[in-house]
């Protein structure tokens, strides 16, 4: 496999393997090759025809998606045949294609637009009726809609039903210029994966129900980020609309897409994950309560800190969140068990065990980071607490404080709390039942609004950062630990958050095969 | 006289009887083959034969079965095209409505020869009766042991089954024909892989036409040189010859390879019908550039065919008269490219259905002197370009009517009328 | 809505599972034996073989919308299919399919109201030699004229 081959394209010499096709060096090497049915992570089709090229010695131009590298192969993508064939290929795709574009929420993504600009824009020569097909903009799942006329046939959907979820959903039916793709009649998509659909359609003809109309594409920004869905940790890019600055409803983030990572989740990503982000801007705690009422943050640490006091580490107990990044956990290790003494630090076995997973993507565990609590902490699963035990745990130990870090408390907990004056502190970063029950309440940066690093369900140590501000004086926990710190006259130690991982770093013995100086984009092994 | 054959049992009664084939020395060859031949020295004989497969592309038969990996550890598979749907013909009907035991003793030898244990006979849906009788045969042949286990008492067992189509042209294309016995669309594969290597059930494969498989009994027999004796170089035996359109007697006609056209047309068939001049011949089926009556006077066989800037094809031979409107004509044809377009490639999907709503412009006489030429631009742009070669067949009758008939096309488009009619 | 299923129908099912066991062979078989039963290929029916496959009910309606001999809809009794290719039309397919239509008053893809007949145009059926041909439920008439058309539709019941 390894054995290297010579390529040339466009004049220029290329040192390849054979497993590879001509479309794949191409783009390796920065060479552009217009391709529509042709997806890296679905089996080759070679129905589109875009990707036509010059090879030499062959008859006929030959498809760059299909064809596998030779050695001494002499490839041109450049010359007047191969423009002229890929552009008469792409007039035959838009014969039949509306002229929807002002109204198509692909505009600004469409392969179609691209390569028109680049080959197209010629004398309109088809004076002919449109044909006409039988679904235009009909939802077929919750979150698809989909419309025959902008579909350009390239099975990537079909495809993608059949090879990657395996549910074979989708069909071409009819033949001839009356295919259509679709569903069995009366059926709906039925997997959990359905908004690959919209990301991997090159065309209008699958459009996202949830991000219909919400904006055009070109005002959105993104940056990389981590789902933090499920313990699979898909790695994904986060698109916002920066000129819509937060206000009570209006939401920053719009929409969630899948990055290739070849370890974790390839191009994929679940419709859980990916339609998950509305927590970020919805029902979020942007300040400090204290019995319900808004404080400035310095009351409200001055407060916990008289509770901490007050408290002893032997009546005090807190709840560790698997939603929590590594450096927030070795902020909280650092601050409650090195120098407060905690022993009462616990991991509750809340959504961890929901046996809800697949062979794809979907892991059973519903937190991003049980694996950073296990190597922080050294807890192992048998450790986790039961929540519905832990009413029994507070009493036998006479608790009087208890910090919950996002959890949702059972209801005979909080009746016992209120019961016997424990004092609840909530830290989090979205409103639920236990944080409105809390004494005080710390508003928590969500992951996107921070940076950060998890451990997902394979070990595979993921870091990520953000461009989004955090909402209201919501701060990651670290930067929370670190005003505390100062109070309970506790070192301080971390200036700034590349100090927090440094250290982090070098103090976890499960962290000790990172590089700092080199952390793969895909993530780095490490040894739980 | 000519050698015959294909043809050589036609006149006989109950010919499609196992009784009336055995009773001519039928199934001898495959008992011979099976019980003192090699498939190596087969497969030698064959190639020798110049035999060249008879479903339009004219491949070597022999080299073909080479091409057969050996020891896989896979089933090999042959198949037998039976789907005849390219417009014009009609032969391989014939065989199966006369001489359905020719083709099973080609198909026992064949499948000896390449390894094959399990043969499918792919027949075209509309082809109900044809079906029913090949059935019959074969259920006879099973009967006397030519089929099954231990064949002939030598070990070798061979099962056939007949697939029925349903009405789809490009499923005459090997590998839609594969897609199709596995119970899909008929919708092309890429190649490579090829067939060969990768084909039915993704195990190695042969694909042979009817009438490619029914000569082989007869190469078995008087041996590959006899048989690439007939006709020229490179192009041996008897080919059928399916001759339709406006002559006074169409049918089926067994000649030599390399039979003058025009021969075939007046003395066969009985020349043109109502005693009307010559226009137009379609000499391979419909998918192969028409030739004007001038061109005539050439040879069928692959190479001349090829020399006059045409196909042999299948061998069907379409006739058309002076009295033949050649724009009405390709409407009929583009009609049915676009009819049998699987779809799957936007050239061809488009590029067809395109052409096609042009000339029905055009013949509804709402058509435009440019329509001409941008018939002729959609035709270049499916060329070459496609998953395939429907896309070539749907082209190149376009070019090749136009090329050689571009004043009716402008006389219709301009004056809303046919130049002929 | 379930498809009833006739024992003989069920023989034919075990038949083809048998004679063509691998992958999705059986469905073309199948949907033959289906409309030779019930005359068209409804969705009941797609799903039903389907079941019998194996298979996502998808596949089967790829096939039976794919092939122009599998009917969607129903037809009527007799399913008169002419063949309007080149050489039936250079020997009189357009006399031929118009003589049709009058004599049974309906268009091409239409079906008498008795339900008798149904008329469509098809592509080339292989029997050239004989054209201009038609073929009624599986049987093939050839050289045909006005004279003769009578006399076939006139003889079916
Ligand atoms: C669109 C299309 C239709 C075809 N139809 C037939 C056919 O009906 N019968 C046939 O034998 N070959 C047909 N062929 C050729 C086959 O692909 C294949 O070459 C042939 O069956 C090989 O057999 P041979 O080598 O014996 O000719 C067709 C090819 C194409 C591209
Ligand atoms: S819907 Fe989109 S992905 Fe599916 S075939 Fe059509 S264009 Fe391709
Ligand atoms: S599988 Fe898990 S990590 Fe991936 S997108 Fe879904 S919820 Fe997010
Ligand atoms: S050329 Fe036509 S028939 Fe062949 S694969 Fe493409 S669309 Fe299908
Ligand atoms: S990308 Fe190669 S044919 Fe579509």
């Amino acid at each position: 496999m390894s054995e290297k081959i010579k390529v040339t394209i466009n004049g220029k010499e290329i040192l390849t393997t054979p497993d590879k096709t001509i479309l794949q060096v191409a783009e390796e090497n920065g060479i552009d090759i217009p391709h529509y049915c042709y997806h890296p992570g679905l089996p080759v089709a070679g129905n589109c025809r875009m990707c036509l090229v010059e090879v030499e010695g062959a008859r006929k131009l030959q498809t760059a998606c299909s064809t596998q590298v030779r050695d001494g192969m002499v490839v041109r993508t450049d010359t007047p045949q191969v423009k002229e064939a890929v552009r008469q290929v792409l007039e035959f795709m838009l014969i039949n294609h509306p002229l929807d574009c002002p109204v198509c929420d692909q505009a600004g993504e469409c392969g179609l637009q691209d390569y028109y600009m680049e080959y197209g824009q010629y004398d309109p020569k088809f004076i002919e009726n449109k044909n006409k097909k039988s679904k235009k903009a009909t939802p077929i799942g919750k979150y698809v809609i989909l419309d025959q006329e902008r579909c350009i046939l390239c099975a990537r959907c079909v495809r993608f039903t059949r090879f990657i979820t395996k549910t074979e959903e989708i069909g071409i039916f009819n033949r001839g210029d009356h295919s259509e793709v679709d569903l069995f009649p009366g059926k709906e998509l039925n997997n959990r994966y359905t908004g690959n659909l919209v990301d991997i359609c090159p065309v209008g003809a699958m459009t996202c129900r949830d991000f219909r109309f919400k904006c055009r594409v070109w005002y959105l920004e993104e940056f990389d980020s981590i789902c933090p869905g499920c313990s699979r940790g898909c790695n994904i890019k986060i698109y916002y609309n920066p000129h819509r600055p937060h206000k009570a409803d209006g939401n920053r983030v719009l929409r969630f897409k899948p990055r290739f990572n070849p370890e974790v989740n390839r191009y994929w990503m679940c419709d859980d994950g990916r339609y998950g982000y509305k927590f970020i801007d919805e029902n979020r705690i942007m300040y400090p309560l204290k019995g319900k009422e808004e404080v400035y943050l310095d009351e409200a640490i001055n407060s916990f800190v008289s509770l901490l006091k007050e408290s002893i580490p032997d009546r005090t107990f807190y709840l560790l969140s698997a939603n929590s990044t590594n450096e927030e956990l070795f902020a909280t290790k650092k601050f409650f068990v090195d120098n407060y003494k905690l022993e009462n630090i616990f991991l509750p076995d809340e959504d961890i065990f929901t046996g809800d997973r697949d062979d794809l993507l979907i892991t059973e565990d519903k937190h991003p980071n049980t694996n950073g609590v296990k190597a922080i902490f050294n807890i192992l699963y048998k450790d986790l607490i039961k929540l519905d035990e832990l009413r029994e745990l507070l009493e036998e130990k006479s608790i009087s404080l208890l910090i919950v870090n996002r959890h949702e408390l059972p209801e005979d907990v909080l009746d016992f709390i209120k019961e016997n004056g424990i004092k609840l502190v909530y830290l989090g970063t979205n409103f639920n039942k236990t944080s409105k029950a809390a004494d005080l309440v710390f508003p928590i940066s969500v992951f996107a609004e921070k940076e950060g690093s998890f451990i997902n369900v394979d070990k595979r140590f993921q870091k990520f950062s953000s461009r989004l501000e955090p909402l209201g004086v919501s701060m990651p926990e670290w930067v929370l630990f670190n005003r505390l710190s100062e109070l309970m006259e506790f070192p301080v130690y971390y200036s700034s958050y590349m100090n927090i991982f440094k250290h982090m770093i070098s103090e976890v013995g499960a962290f000790k095969n990172i590089d700092l100086n080199n952390i793969n984009k895909y993530g780095v092994l490490v040894e739980l | 006289m000519s050698v015959k054959i294909l043809t050589k049992h036609f006149h006989i009664k109950d010919s499609h009887k196992i009784d009336v084939y055995i009773s001519d020395g039928g199934y001898k060859q495959a008992e011979r083959a099976l019980k003192e031949m090699k498939p190596e020295e087969i497969l030698e004989e064959v190639k020798k034969s110049n035999l060249r497969g008879r479903g339009g592309a004219g491949f070597p038969t022999g080299l073909k079965w080479s091409f057969v990996p050996k020891d896989t550890g896979k089933p090999v598979y042959l198949c037998v095209n039976s789907d005849e749907s390219e417009p014009g013909t009609f032969k391989d009907r014939h065989i199966i409505e006369k001489d359905p035991h020719m083709l099973l003793e080609g198909i026992i030898i064949t499948s000896y020869t390449i390894g094959a244990h399990e043969s499918y006979i792919y027949i075209r849906g509309e082809y109900y009766p044809q079906a029913i009788r090949l059935q019959e045969a074969i259920d006879e042949a099973y009967a006397k042991g030519f089929l099954g286990e231990n064949i002939f008492g030598t070990g070798y067992k061979l099962d056939v089954k007949i697939y029925r189509g349903a009405g789809a042209y490009i499923c005459g294309e090997e590998t839609a024909l594969l897609e199709s016995i596995e119970g899909k669309k008929g919708k092309p594969r890429l190649k490579p892989p090829f067939p060969a290597v990768v084909g039915l059930y993704n195990c190695p494969t042969v694909i042979n036409n009817v009438e490619t498989i029914a000569n082989i009994p007869a190469i078995v027999e008087k041996g590959g040189e006899w048989f690439a004796s007939l006709g020229p170089e490179k192009n041996g035996g008897t080919k059928l010859y399916a001759i339709s359109g406006h002559v006074n007697k169409p049918g089926v006609y067994e000649h030599e390879m390399g039979y003058p056209l025009m021969k075939l047309i007046n003395e066969d068939a009985g020349g043109v019908i109502d005693g009307l001049k010559l226009k137009a011949v379609i000499p391979g089926g419909s998918s192969v550039p028409v030739l004007r009556a001038e061109e005539c006077d050439i040879n069928l066989d692959y190479d001349s065919v090829a020399k006059a800037g045409s196909m042999l094809g299948s061998g069907a031979v379409i006739v058309m008269s002076e009295k033949t409107c050649m724009v009405r004509a390709l409407q009929r044809l583009i009609h049915f490219y676009k009819d049998e377009s699987c779809g799957q490639c936007t050239p061809c999907r488009e590029g067809t259905g395109w052409m096609l709503k042009i000339i029905n412009r055009i013949v509804s006489g709402n058509g435009r002197k440019e329509d001409v030429d941008t018939l002729y631009y959609i035709a270049k742009g499916i060329l070459g370009h496609t998953v395939c070669p429907l896309g070539d067949a749907a082209a190149m009758p376009v070019m090749s009517f136009i090329d050689k008939f571009r004043d009716e096309f402008e006389y219709f488009a301009i004056n809303k009328k046919s130049k002929v009619e | 809505m379930s498809v009833e299923i006739s024992v003989n129908l069920r023989k034919k099912i075990d038949e083809i599972k048998k004679k063509f066991p691998r992958d999705k062979s059986p469905i073309l078989p199948l949907l033959h034996a289906f409309q030779d039963e019930f005359g068209y290929i409804s969705v009941e029916i797609e799903e039903e073989v389907a079941k019998i496959v194996g298979v996502s009910p998808v596949y089967v309606r790829e096939v039976s919308t794919f092939y122009s001999m599998f009917n969607n809809k129903p037809v009527g009794k007799y399913h008169i299919q002419v063949c309007g290719n080149i050489s039936c039309w250079l020997r009189g397919y357009d006399e031929i399919v118009e003589y049709i239509k009058k004599k049974l008053g309906i268009e091409i893809g239409e079906t008498t109201p008795d339900g008798k007949f149904t008329l469509s145009r098809v592509e080339c059926l292989g029997m050239c030699d004989q054209a201009p041909v038609m073929q009624i439920n599986g049987d093939f008439y050839g050289n045909l004229t006005p004279e003769k058309i009578d006399e076939i539709l006139d003889n079916l019941e």
